[in-house]
């Protein structure tokens, strides 16, 4: 087991190197930069002097190794756009609001999208099952951005409860700056699309496993409703929901980039889009390091997860295919 | 979804207005107030039907032509790893391992961000990313049709490697390549939409459906019918392509269960 998950952290940073190689030289490779001059024209002196104080006059490897003998140390530069900051405080910045988005979103999420599925599976085609089911292959298909601006046609424009759009600035919260109204919307928006596959993954993993034998068995021998449920069908049901965790929450944690640029929330999809736009390279790198590690980390964390729920599952065995 | 098609092939017959022509004096106007523009009128005075029809042609036109391309080149790739095996196949199969690593969103943006906006490099840019789907799904097909028996038996009369490659294995293996391309469709409209909205999309005045979306965030307190109608043709679209990708799933392959 030890020797596994050193074995996936080995693999997690060849990874990582890959991944910093392919979008250094990404970036590097074409023509034009920040300080081209689209925007307006530059003395030379003073252009090389730029190039010169963000060490963009050197070859490409150098500035490579440059780059990654300061970010293993957590320092990855001034960004662009922001001379007056450093990136790690910037994403460390916005990452924080990224994490509040995206937390509330697993827990209204998955705590709706769980409930709705069990009541599914045990009312099978009913009013609610059908309800169900439409509801949540609207939310796989239909995009974030596109019921975002539903919602906020609805809720914000034509009622008038809900402001459109921002972050903990609405003056109305339950705690201090946390659980404001508007929060609501951007919340919901995003956890839609999640809930539904929740939904149906729980709904799918309890109807197969309420049809087993051992479930008749266990009402065969008089277990109560409640007991069945609890000790014979949900532990069973565990770990194709555990799939759907693992394969959501690194998702949401990295942000939705559309949720945050339809309600104009600050976190770090906004500035990484910004940063696109604006050829922002330390900003871009750091972004795309943190993202591959948090995947790398969380998808571990998953199948570490499974062994705990299923002591059948057996990691680091050769897999059949 | 045939009515997006048909929207797609014949916009410059259907539309009452070129997508790009501008009526400086029918700025912003609502739906049915005015004869002429049956759905309004956006922020610099283009028709909105018009625009609406020509959308559907721009996210036709990027879907496609990325599940084409995805296919033209994760086809042959992945057929060719899944088959010969090696060191090609470790390559490719490391690539994959890379490409996965993170979002392909985050990886098409930055694509987009090196090479610039604009309609092309949205194709490229998502080709890149869809090919790899492609490929993996060809890759896993070949690897366990390759030990089936009528491979042996091909082998045993003495077919030539690229025969049986060509001839037995790959007909075997295209229905869920199909679906995959398929359920593609739907992924790669969301994504020019999705990048269009961002501002990273296609270039003005071309018109697409998410950067109307996009443009209509300023304006949606008054001028609703900006926001609503695209996503509306937005969601429809997507809603379409994934029950044919669905439809077509449950007719070529009954054995495969719900996958989510």
């Amino acid at each position: 087991m030890l020797g596994y998950i050193c074995g996936r952290i080995l693999a997690l940073m060849m990874i990582l190197l890959a991944v910093s190689v392919i979008v250094f030289s990404l970036m590097h490779s074409v023509p034009g930069g920040p300080f081209d001059e689209r925007k307006g024209r530059l003395p030379p002196a003073a252009k090389a002097n730029i190039l010169k104080k963000y060490g963009l006059d050197q070859p490409v490897w150098k500035q490579y190794i440059n780059y990654m003998s300061h970010a293993v140390r957590f320092d990855f530069g001034i960004p662009y756009q922001r001379p007056h900051t450093t990136v790690a405080k910037l994403i460390g910045k916005s990452w924080a609001i990224t994490v509040q988005v995206g937390l509330t979103t697993i827990v209204v999420a998955f705590g709706f999208g769980i409930l709705a599925g069990i009541y599914a599976a045990y009312h099978q085609n009913s009013w609610v099952d059908t309800l169900v089911t439409f509801v949540s292959s609207l939310g796989v298909t239909v995009p974030n951005f596109v019921v975002a601006m539903w919602l906020i046609l609805i809720f914000a424009v034509s009622l008038d409860w809900l402001p459109m759009g921002g972050w903990g600035s609405s003056g109305q919260c339950l705690i201090d700056k946390y659980f404001c109204t508007d929060w609501i919307l951007p919340v919901v928006a995003y956890a839609i699309a999640p809930m539904a596959i929740v939904a149906r993954y729980t709904r799918a993993s309890i109807v197969e496993v309420m049809g087993e034998d051992y479930v008749r068995t266990a009402r065969a021998k008089g277990l109560s409703e409640v007991k069945v449920m609890r000790k014979h069908v949900f532990r069973n049901a565990q770990i194709p929901m555990v799939t759907a965790l693992g394969t959501e929450i690194p998702n949401l944690i990295t942000g939705s980039i559309f949720i945050e640029s339809t309600f104009r929330i600050n976190g770090l999809g906004k500035y990484f889009v910004t940063s696109t736009l604006n050829r922002d390279y330390p900003m871009i790198m750091a972004t795309f390091l943190l993202v591959a590690f948090l995947w790398g980390i969380l998808y571990l964390l998953t199948d570490i997860a499974y062994t705990m729920i299923d002591p059948r599952v057996r990691l680091g065995a050769k897999s059949l295919s | 979804m045939g009515f997006i098609l048909f929207l797609a092939l014949f916009a410059d017959l259907l539309s009452p207005f070129a997508y790009d022509r501008v009526y400086f004096d029918r700025v912003l106007l609502m739906p049915f107030d005015h004869p002429e523009h049956p759905l309004g009128t956006d922020e610099v005075g283009r028709d909105y039907l018009s625009r609406l029809i020509y959308g559907a042609r721009t996210s036709m036109m990027v879907s496609l032509s990325v599940q084409l391309i995805a296919l033209a080149i994760g086809l042959p790739i992945g057929a060719l790893a899944g088959y010969f095996g090696g060191a090609f196949d470790f390559v490719i199969s490391r690539i994959i391992d890379i490409m996965t690593a993170f979002p392909a969103l985050l990886f098409t943006i930055l694509i987009i961000s090196v090479l610039g906006g604009g309609m092309l490099t949205i194709i490229v840019a998502l080709s890149i990313t869809s090919w790899i789907v492609i490929a993996r799904i060809t890759r896993a097909q070949i690897l366990t049709l390759r030990e089936q028996e009528y491979c042996t038996a091909a082998r045993g009369i003495g077919a030539s490697e690229w025969r049986i490659l060509f001839r037995h294995l790959l007909p075997n293996a295209m229905s869920p390549i199909l679906i995959a391309v398929s359920l593609g469709i739907p992924t790669a409209i969301f994504a020019e939409a999705g990048l269009s909205f961002l501002g990273l999309g296609v270039n003005d005045p071309i018109a697409s459906w998410g950067k109307m979306v996009g443009a209509s965030n300023a304006y949606v307190r008054v001028y609703w019918h900006l926001a609503l109608l695209p996503t509306l043709a937005i969601a429809l679209t997507m809603l379409g392509f994934s029950f044919l990708g669905d439809g077509l799933r449950d007719a070529l392959d009954p054995k495969q269960k719900i996958r989510v």
